[in-house]
């Protein structure tokens, strides 16, 4: 029983590449203790000591380079914007479910929300007292270092100053008492004027030098204003949070919305039932307004702005889909590359020429091309019927989106294509000559034979193509403005506020992550349709 | 009219300017549950003869008949058991049986076939392995499959490419005494190629050597007149196969200095020239 555990789990492990669990699995039953802790020596903790190795390097240097955009994010600051990130986007959830409460569920929740409110208000009051006083503390600080620092810079300048002036008023002197033909003099006088300046120009930077620290010492961090000021700022964020909150609760909510409508309907209509004449034919205007309003109005949604989870799906189904259309070209003509040397040939021009071409370039091109099918998308059938569809309607399916889509498929299927044709042509000779001896038809030839002896390689051709996908894709997007990744990135870029370069480096981090996720994905397919040998894991 | 016969056989490969002669005129007549051994050297030209029986490749010249029709192309009649086996790698023990029977009995119904291919499974000693791929088996195992395969198409001919030579001793004497067991059964008739003489004695009803390329043909025939079944721990001191292999091995020997005293009239000629001392010359 335990053995077949054993043996599952090894085999799970092997299917979904994780070698470097196996050794954990081994050491649980008993099998040779030291070769297995030495192998989680070497392929775990060896990573990940290096990894902390990296934190470490990356903590100690970011702080030292000073850009535009502020220091370069150290991992702790990466982290806290991750987490501003996901708060941003539950508050964001929160508002949402919020004005779409109904009943009780909303009254309870609103008593919480402004119980939270009014905790709220000592808390503040609290952190802005803390900040006054880390204020004055900094004050104070600067009065005792700033200040005598720059009545030292002052006092230099100023002597430097007067020194100067002397030395001019010597020259003066001297020169009025040099007669027109002592040339010796008047060289003199020349080289002592020279040393005057070079002198001069020393005791400035000297005094420059000192005003450098006194700046230095106005612009050094001030740690315990920092965390009072970042305190205060949480709290204040919360507050707003929670106001917006209270408002999608009370008179914003769409529940109370409607029922506000439907006693203005009730009262035009109590008014029109009463009315007689030429006061009629506006009070029917009224009502029939007042009616398409409140329809609207039992129909609205929250307007949700974008939150990084929602465009990390929006961007993962935007890869897939071009992923798809990519394949859906590539293994065909693949296929008939493979089983053809004549379409081959009649394709490598088409391969060659277009496989390096840029997806810069194909963007717009895309763009101009799929916004020519749809000149009003908003109205366009295709789209509102896709914005309507359960599941994906949030999506906001787009031209933009499908022009990203339609670049991740012309750049990531040229892999998928290459492979197929390799795998279709080279089918062991053993094969086809079974496929002769029992002599197989066209069809059952390619569907028994040729295909699965080629899907290794097709997969590993797909595996490619979704990796380059991925890549490709972010680059789309942040040209395409097609909500997603690329864009999260280039709205940060463009917006400049504090932690925007840190919420730059979170994305790095959370495509990386993606990324791998869907090669691992590939690699379970892959292994699951190869037949021979091992699939190569990086 | 013989059952199945090669008839003044010729084929080469290569372009006419370097064209590579592997058999010439070669004939061979096998009567029908006949099991006939062609016996080579390696490179003598077995695997072609092999292929232009099964109709893989066609002849340049002459022609191939089974039952008087001539064979151009591949079929199920002639069953071939390849050296490497052939298994689709990505297909199950009893899937690999199943795409042939499937094409050969496409009438069968579901569950018959199912039986069928069940029989030829046990008959191969593969129970147990039904859903196991090939590349989880082992070499000997692999060859009962590929046996399997073959036999359940029910060809006419079964022709068997050095089935054996890519295993094991051991194996191979399994295998030898499984594949004579199976054939005694319904004698189907069999070419076998093989480059073992006691392999060729021990199982076949005549021996014929191939000489050794290029250009090989077939010289002579040895009828192997042994009693079956032939007990393999006895047949080593039975005075009649001893002669027959010294005779199969003797002819064979003879065939291979023939052929190198051949090789080397036909080898090129190196110039006769001896490298400048240089130490010498000033």
């Amino acid at each position: 029983m335990l053995t077949k555990l054993k043996h599952l789990l090894l085999k799970i492990i092997d299917l979904t590449a994780l070698g470097f669990l196996e050794p954990i699995v081994r050491l649980c039953y008993g099998e040779e203790p030291g070769t297995q802790v030495k192998k989680i020596g070497q392929f775990m903790m060896v990573p990940v000591l290096v990894f902390l190795l990296f934190i470490m390097v990356w903590s100690a240097f970011a702080p030292r380079h000073k850009t535009k955009s502020g220091e370069v994010p150290t991992p702790a600051v990466t982290f806290d914007s991750y987490r501003s990130i996901m708060t941003f986007h539950g508050r964001e959830g929160d508002k949402e479910r919020a004005y779409l409460a109904t009943g009780d569920a909303r009254e309870k929740w609103l008593a919480e929300a402004e119980a939270r409110l009014e905790e709220l208000k000592p808390l503040r009051a609290e952190a802005e007292a803390a900040v006054e006083e880390a204020e004055a503390a900094h004050q104070g600080a600067l009065t005792a270092t700033y200040d005598p620092a720059l009545a030292e810079y002052n006092e230099a300048r100023q002597a430097a100053m007067e020194e100067s002036k002397q030395r001019i008023a010597k020259l003066k002197v001297r020169a009025e008492g040099i007669a027109a033909d002592d040339s010796a003099a008047k060289g003199e006088l020349l080289a002592v004027y020279r040393a005057h300046t070079a002198q001069t120009a020393n005791a400035k930077s000297d005094y420059q030098k000192l005003k450098q620290q006194a700046d230095a010492i106005l612009k050094a961090k001030f740690p315990q204003l920092a965390a009072a000021r970042a305190r205060l700022t949480r709290i204040a964020e919360e507050e707003q949070y929670l106001k917006q909150l209270v408002k999608m609760l009370s008179g914003g909510n769409r529940e109370a919305r409607v029922a506000d409508g439907q006693t203005k309907l009730d009262a035009l209509r109590a008014q029109y039932a009463g009315a007689e004449g030429a006061a009629l034919f506006p009070l029917a205007k009224s009502i029939n307004s007042a009616e398409s309003r409140l329809a609207r109005t039992a129909e609205s949604a929250y307007a949700k702005p974008w939150t990084l989870p929602m465009q990390i799906i929006r961007s993962v189904y935007c890869v897939f889909v071009g992923f798809f259309m990519g394949s859906v070209i590539a293994i065909p003509i693949g296929v008939l590359c493979g089983l053809s040397r004549t379409f081959m040939a009649a394709m490598t021009p088409f391969i060659a020429l277009f496989k390096p071409v840029s997806p810069i370039v194909w963007l717009p091109i895309f763009l101009i091309v799929i916004g020519g099918f749809f000149p009003d998308p908003d109205k366009h059938w295709f789209f509102t019927t896709l914005w309507n569809a359960p599941l994906i309607g949030w999506l906001k399916i787009n031209p933009a989106f499908l022009a990203s889509a339609a670049t991740v498929a012309m750049c990531s299927l040229w892999a998928t294509m290459v492979n197929t044709a390799l795998g279709v042509a080279s089918v062991d000779k053993d094969h086809i000559n079974v496929a002769r001896v029992l002599r197989l038809g066209f069809w059952p030839r390619l569907f028994k034979i040729v295909l699965p002896s080629a899907l290794p390689l097709v997969f590993a051709g797909l595996r490619i193509s979704l990796g380059v996908g991925w890549m490709v894709l972010i680059a789309a997007e942040l040209l395409a403005s097609s909500e997603g990744l690329g864009k999260f990135v280039w709205d940060q870029f463009n917006n400049g506020a504090s932690d925007s370069f840190a919420k730059m480096v979170v994305v790095v981090f959370v495509v990386g992550i993606i990324g791998l996720l869907l090669d691992r994905i590939m690699i379970v397919f892959q292994r699951a349709v190869s037949f021979e040998g091992s699939v190569a894991t990086v | 009219m013989s059952y199945f016969e090669m008839i003044d056989v010729c084929k080469g490969y290569g372009p006419p300017s370097a064209r590579h002669d592997v058999l010439q005129d070669v004939n061979l007549s096998i009567e029908k549950n006949e099991f006939v051994a062609v016996i080579g050297f390696s490179g003598s030209g077995k695997s072609t003869l092999i292929s232009l029986l099964a109709g893989l490749e066609s002849p340049d010249s002459g022609e191939v008949r089974l039952a008087g029709q001539i064979m151009t192309e591949p079929g199920p009649n002639r069953g071939i058991m390849f050296q490497n086996y052939s298994l689709l790698p990505w297909l199950s023990v009893f899937q690999n049986i199943e795409i042939a029977v499937k094409r050969v009995f496409p009438q069968m119904p579901r569950r018959e076939r199912k039986s069928y291919i069940q029989k030829y499974i046990d008959m191969v000693s593969l129970s147990g392995s039904e859903w196991k791929k090939p590349s989880e088996l082992s070499g000997g195992m692999r060859q009962r499959l590929s046996l399997a395969r073959t036999l359940a198409m029910q060809p006419e001919v079964l022709l068997l490419d050095e089935p054996l030579s890519a295993l094991d001793a051991l194996t191979r004497a399994v295998l030898q005494d499984e594949i004579i067991r199976i054939w005694e059964e319904d004698r189907r008739t069999v070419v076998m190629i093989t480059n073992d003489v006691d392999e060729a004695a021990l199982m076949a009803d005549r021996i014929v050597p191939l000489t050794p390329g290029p250009a090989a043909t077939l010289e002579r025939n040895f009828p192997v007149t042994l009693d079956r079944p032939r007990e393999r721990k006895t047949l080593n001191f039975n005075p009649e196969f001893k002669k027959l292999r010294n005779e199969v091995s003797g002819f064979m020997m003879d065939l291979n200095q023939e052929a190198r005293q051949l090789r080397v009239e036909s080898s090129i000629r190196l110039p006769d020239i001896e490298p400048i001392d240089l130490s010498q010359v000033g």
